[in-house]
């Protein structure tokens, strides 16, 4: 049964080539999406191809004149696949306000890419638990729809918006139903495979996504998994695609169980509550979707959301995947961290930047699966 | 110390070292077990008797870990007249650990240095710092030696045994004689601003030129490693039982430096503080045959 998940690997590791056969193969258009905020079933429902941008995971010179260096290496590494021209399949680009370093690498990339034939940017309030943010969000919302409207050059009827949200929510049940095998004892689905089927939902088409998850969930009761479990980790934290990291941690006697992170969970969690009026079913969802740390405040919602995702999936401890200089996250650790520990959930952190040295990585993790294993050694 | 044409002379060198215990016979134990700490810098091989710490040897590593394994075994093996076949079990240990050819398991230098700690210090000891040749380690122990919690250094090597060595050769000055001179000083100097071993070495050119005597910019130079030191230490919290491993240890001038910051005195040991790790390999190898039996085939 392995190569189960193999279209989802190749999906990803040639992300940029099926963008582009997507393109010659339908005539629409690809859109850049910086942030998971981004209200993907507006463009879906007007035929585009929402494409996150993820980094490479490369050196890079190209940023500097851009954003500082003390930007979070995700923002710096996103900003330089635009700068060395990696999206230049994509006509527009879009950020849903989050945080003000991604922020700025959209502001040099729509000004520094050439690419770039439009761009938006969505002001989503950050407080997203002020009694004014829906309505205020449900405005923005339209003025997107509008914009693309007139990207499209005809009006997006609300049916076609309908069947944007459905298959948006479709792809959603199926991620969650994915992931609901990670519950097992030694789960069938590894964290590596997690990643490679939610990292991906990003940037397929959705359609074409939901046809692979579905023919994945199909084979999955039949498969054996008879990889030894070890100790059960979640993550946490901003981005992560780092699968060589991923496999590192799987391969010492570990297993990934579930995350907190928008490259995971946090991307897909909830479903849109579908509503009579389609913006408001949009608007709502991204609203109350689990919260990034740009979007929790005044109170700290996702701090019990990760630690009920924790007990559900069985996870004996944590890992904070910290992108280096991500403030939002960064703020919300010390508090997490108690806040996991105190209920029996113990944390390790490493800092992530966009190269990771997996040796050092790999004594801090199997470091922390000594202190948690049965004591053997003593 | 004037150096000849030609020849140049290595201050950096550190005092390779073997030694056994010659009140001990090791055909009298029935469990004889080894650890072997492949570091970034040195390479320690400890041969534990019933449980008791039996010979070592200490020596540079080389340029690739397996030999770097052997070369450390065979100069204990030799002194003792044992054989590898003599022992029961090999605990690989260090960044290396996974490259030591005859070992039957692999455990992280983070859990043998704080096991390796317990036995040289005793079970008080709480917290540990490991200050290796490229990194550094704080950690958090129980009673047993079994590891609470750790951090370690991020990334670079600033404040370690490496940049030591660079700053010996820089003052042309044999390493073991750095601590001692850094308190021959008419006044305590600030630290020099950076750790980073690349900037440290010009920070100290200039101060030299500004008129510091080397034993002034040595003492800058522990100062600023004991700092940082300390502030990894302080993330992670000091309790009172305090212990330090590894090559730093045998240096008074940063270790003292360590001691005035915390306000707290490191537990002091008889033995040889850089084989902390490789002990600790050991002693585990020994738990292991106590508890699985003697494994049927060396790994090797």
């Amino acid at each position: 049964m392995s190569g189960l998940f193999d279209q989802f690997k190749t999906w990803y590791e040639k992300r940029h080539d099926y963008a582009r056969a997507w393109k010659a193969r339908t005539g629409g258009q690809v859109v850049a999406t910086m942030c998971t905020y981004t209200p993907e079933e507006i463009l879906i429902a007007a035929g585009m191809l929402p494409v996150r941008v993820l980094g490479a995971h490369e050196p890079q010179n190209v940023t500097e004149p851009h954003i500082f260096g003390m930007f979070c290496p995700f923002c710096r590494d996103s900003l330089a696949q635009g700068l060395l021209g990696r999206f230049d399949y994509a006509e527009g680009i879009t950020l849903t306000q989050s945080c003000i370093q991604y922020r700025q690498a959209f502001n040099s990339w729509r000004a520094h890419v050439p690419t770039v034939k439009w761009d938006y940017y969505l002001p989503m309030p950050n407080e997203v638990q002020s009694r004014f943010a829906r309505a205020q969000h449900y405005a923005e919302v339209k003025k997107f729809r509008q914009f693309i409207e007139g990207v499209i050059g005809r009006p997006l009827p609300d049916a076609e918006l309908k069947r944007g949200i459905e298959i948006v929510n479709e792809n959603r049940r199926l991620l969650r139903e994915l992931f609901e095998y990670r519950k097992e004892t030694n789960p069938r689905v590894t964290g590596v495979e997690a990643l490679y089927a939610s990292i991906t939902a990003q940037f397929v088409d959705k359609e074409e996504h939901n046809k692979e998850l579905k023919r994945v969930l199909a084979e999955l009761p039949k498969r054996s998994n008879d990889r030894p479990e070890g100790i059960r980790f979640m993550t946490i934290g901003s981005e992560n695609d780092d699968v060589a990291f991923m496999a590192m941690v799987e391969s010492v006697g570990a297993t990934i169980v579930i995350d907190d992170q928008c490259s995971g969970t946090r991307y897909f969690w909830n479903e849109a509550r579908v509503q009579d009026d389609a913006i408001a079913t949009i608007a709502d969802r991204y609203c109350e979707r689990p919260a990034c740390p740009t979007k929790d405040y005044p109170a700290h919602t996702r701090f019990d959301h990760v630690l009920k995702l924790a007990k559900d999936y069985n996870a004996r401890a944590a890992i904070f995947l910290q992108q280096k200089f991500c403030d939002p996250h960064e703020g919300d650790y010390p508090d997490l961290k108690r806040h996991l520990e105190a209920n029996g959930v113990p944390t390790l952190f490493l800092e992530f930047d966009i190269t990771n040295p997996l040796g050092p990585f790999r004594i801090r993790v199997e470091a922390f699966l000594e202190t948690l294993r049965e004591e053997e050694l003593f | 110390m004037a150096e000849t044409a030609g020849e140049k002379k290595e201050y950096w060198r550190w005092q390779e070292n073997c030694w056994i215990d010659e009140s001990k016979n090791w055909r009298d134990a029935k469990i004889i077990t080894a650890g072997i700490d492949v570091g970034s810098v040195s390479s320690q091989a400890v041969i534990v008797c019933d449980g008791g710490l039996y010979g070592f040897n200490s020596m540079r590593t080389g340029n690739n870990s397996p030999d770097s394994a052997k070369n450390a075994i065979n100069g204990v093996l030799e002194k003792s007249g044992m054989k590898l076949e003599d022992i029961h079990y090999v605990v690989g240990t260090g960044y290396g650990r996974v490259n030591v050819p005859f070992a039957h398991k692999a455990i992280t230098e983070i859990a043998c240095h704080a096991r390796g700690a317990n036995y040289m210090g005793g079970s008080q000891i709480r917290t540990i710092l490991d200050m290796g040749g490229q990194d550094c380690k704080a950690i958090h122990c129980d009673e047993k030696g079994k590891v609470t919690n750790f951090l370690m250094n991020d990334k670079c090597a600033a404040g370690t045994g490496r940049g030591m060595e660079v700053i010996a050769d820089l003052m042309q000055i044999p390493i073991a004689e750095l601590g001692p001179r850094s308190f021959d000083v008419d006044e305590e100097p600030p630290a020099v601003s950076s750790t980073c071993v690349v900037f440290a070495k010009s920070e100290a050119l200039a101060l030299l030129k500004a008129g510091y005597s080397k034993n002034k910019v040595i003492a800058a130079y522990c100062q600023a490693m004991a700092e940082r030191v300390v502030s990894l230490l302080e993330r992670i919290g000091v309790e009172k039982e305090f212990f330090i491993t590894g090559g730093i240890a045998k240096n008074p001038g940063v270790v003292k430096r360590i001691e005035r910051l915390l306000g707290l005195q490191a537990v002091q040991t008889k033995y040889d503080s850089q084989i902390a790790g490789a002990l600790g390999a050991a002693l585990f190898g020994y738990t292991l045959v106590q508890k699985q039996g003697v494994p049927n085939k060396a790994a090797a």
